[in-house]
């Protein structure tokens, strides 16, 4: 296998980035995620980042359109498209997955051009896990934390090296444009270490369907703040709202993101809404999760990342849930 | 039901694969309200053109289109009639986009896109006598279907009529209901409001009672109207022997994007806006009550 000392890593990204805008996970402030490549960025890549890297494909914000409206005329403007090509450098599975899972709802049945052109341009180098965080479960949601779906290059961590394989032809031309900085060793990839979170997803799917109505939602949603964190922090949480912003004649209709959490998400003009307590919205989003998104796309929602179970403020638990669902008579 | 395709009509538009439609899904087109219709004092029927004076897409009866006033908002309607060289959409002020709306005059430009959502089950109405049972503002998207069937009257049988409001002045499509669908070959209408009122000679009651009243045989009936109209017909009809396949209603949600990425418009696994707005109630029973 290529590899390379982890203390040089540095000297392949500046390599890439002639040719790429690089998109690393490092620390910023108090958080971490992934951020465009730096020489004072503070890489970190001993355990996956706080923050998913849905917004390099599907920014928090996006502007779509332009429009000018003087008294009753209106202009629409396309906006420009900006930037070249770019990598992301370190992705981990469970992110990886996420983008199987947007490009099912971005990519299929009407392409959304906004996330397409992004999607296109970035390729993208994951990097295997050896040490799952507490709340990491991906091997339970039927991942391989060390075999990514859709990457174009696998990099292993090796301890002190990284190993790198490509897997796609786009992955081939980014190796061999770093070849140079590499060399071949004979490895052996470490075993990640024991998952604290193991639950079983087998048949949930289906179990869920009749469970609807089961009085299991009021005791599961009685907690929920409806802060929204965990829609914030998923890396396949995808609803937007969409809006604008008008000064005088001009004005940005843009989109960004929105969480099923809150109560004006389904609230509608004439003042009905049909998810209009706490109940409803977080049996919505589990069911959406294990469920819905299952029989629409046929795969599950979540990518076992844990980052929901580490930012919630009152302990909520998908896998906790799931274990319910699965004992449930 | 996904598949509503009529000989008669070009097939379904997926939605952004029309020429007029911007391949960014989510941005209009271009287009002018070239005539305003009051239907009562809260209803407005909306005629729109683009500005080059074509549809802005031709939907199908039951489709929806996104309409948006510059610096107000975006709004989700179902598509009323199409013409020549227009669609129309009956609005009721009730948010702060359609108060905007109902302020607008002729030649005030918007942007439109669409067509959203699967229509009415065309195919399986062709050839049948159909019942139409609307309330309120409900008749807006059940007109798409009978305005189908007058433009192609030999393809379909008996067209029947059940249409209620609050009062007289609450009656919607009084030009069709009282002018042109009267002279329609074979088609009978029945309109009633809730309370008696000076100036009323006909029908005075709520909808689902007029419906039990008439006894209309079982046939393919499509309804719209306010829940509580839908609550008591549903059984009625049920009671009368109308199955559950042949009772077809359509839906409304909130939505932002109308092509099933936004998120919000979901009835169990099925969105509203792609896999809806239309649905028996046989297809209704398999979803959660959610709505």
């Amino acid at each position: 296998m290529l590899v390379i000392q982890k203390t040089k890593i540095k000297e392949i990204l500046d390599t890439l980035a002639k040719e790429y805008k690089v998109i690393v996970p490092a620390k910023d402030g108090d958080t971490s995620k992934f951020i465009p490549y730096g020489d004072n960025t503070e890489m970190l890549l001993e355990e996956n980042v706080q923050l998913p890297p849905k917004d390099v494909f599907f920014p928090q914000t996006e502007k779509m359109y332009k429009f000018k409206s003087k008294k009753n005329t209106m202009e629409i403007e396309n906006l420009p498209i900006e930037g070249g090509k770019q990598l992301i450098f370190g992705i981990r599975s469970c992110d990886m997955k996420s983008l199987d899972c947007l490009d099912q709802v971005f990519l299929t049945k009407g392409t959304d051009e906004f996330y397409k052109e992004k999607r296109d341009k970035t390729a993208l180098i994951a990097l295997s896990c050896t040490k799952p965080k507490e709340t990491c479960f991906c091997t339970s949601m039927g991942l391989d934390p060390q075999k990514a779906v859709g990457a174009d290059v696998q990099a292993y961590d090796l301890g002190d090296k990284i190993g790198f394989e490509a897997i796609t032809e786009q992955g081939k031309k980014i190796i061999a444009s770093i070849e140079g900085q590499l060399s071949e060793e004979s490895v052996v990839v470490p075993k990640f270490g024991e998952f604290k979170i193991n639950v079983d997803v087998e048949g949930v799917p289906e179990k869920l369907k009749g469970m609807f109505e089961s009085p299991m939602w009021d005791d599961i949603s009685r907690k929920c703040l409806n802060c929204g964190a965990c829609t914030y922090v998923c890396p396949t949480c995808h609803c937007f709202d969409i809006s604008q912003e008008v000064r005088g004649e001009d004005g940005v209709k843009y989109r960004c993101w929105d969480s099923c959490m809150f109560g004006e998400y389904t609230q509608m003009a004439g003042g009905h809404n049909p998810r209009p307590t706490k109940k409803e919205r977080v049996r919505n989003r589990f069911m959406h999760k294990l469920n819905y998104f299952v029989e629409r796309y046929n795969m599950l929602l979540c990518t076992g990342c844990g980052r929901c179970i580490n930012v919630c403020p009152v302990n909520m638990d998908i896998t906790a849930i799931i274990k319910q669902v699965k004992e449930a008579e | 039901m996904g598949n509503c395709n009529c000989g008669s009509e070009p097939d379904i538009v997926i939605p952004g694969s029309n020429n007029n439609v911007d391949t960014t899904l989510l941005v209009p087109v271009r287009g002018k309200i070239i005539k305003i219709v009051e239907e009562t004092v809260d209803t407005k029927t909306f005629h729109i053109s683009t500005m080059d004076d074509k549809k802005p897409f031709d939907p199908q009866p039951g489709q929806l289109g996104m309409l948006s006033l510059p610096g107000v908002g975006e709004g989700m309607f179902s598509v009323t009639n199409k013409g020549e060289n227009h669609i129309e959409m009956s609005i009721k002020n009730v948010g702060e986009l359609t108060d905007e709306l109902h302020d607008a005059e002729e030649g005030q430009e918007v942007g439109i896109r669409g067509p959203y959502g699967n229509g009415f089950p065309l195919d399986y109405c062709k050839g049948k006598d159909i019942l139409f049972i609307g309330g309120g503002i409900g008749l807006a998207p059940v007109r798409s279907l009978i305005m189908h069937c007058i433009r192609n009257r030999a393809d379909f049988g008996k067209l029947t009529v059940i249409y209620g409001a609050r009062s007289k002045g609450d009656l919607t499509f009084k030009e069709d209901l009282f002018k042109n669908w009267p002279q329609v070959p074979n088609m009978e209408l029945n309109v009633t409001i809730d309370r008696a009122e000076e100036g009323w000679d006909g029908h005075v009651g709520f909808v689902p009672s007029y419906v039990e009243e008439l006894k209309p045989k079982p046939q393919v009936t499509v309804l719209c109207g306010p829940p509580v109209m839908i609550k008591f017909t549903l059984p009625a009809l049920q009671k009368m022997g109308f199955a559950d396949k042949d009772i077809i209603t359509t839906l409304e949600m909130r939505m932002k994007c109308g092509v099933g990425k936004c998120g919000r418009c979901n009835i169990g696994s099925k969105y509203i806006c792609l896999d809806g707005p239309v649905f028996t109630l046989e297809q209704l029973g398999e979803l959660p009550q959610e709505y």
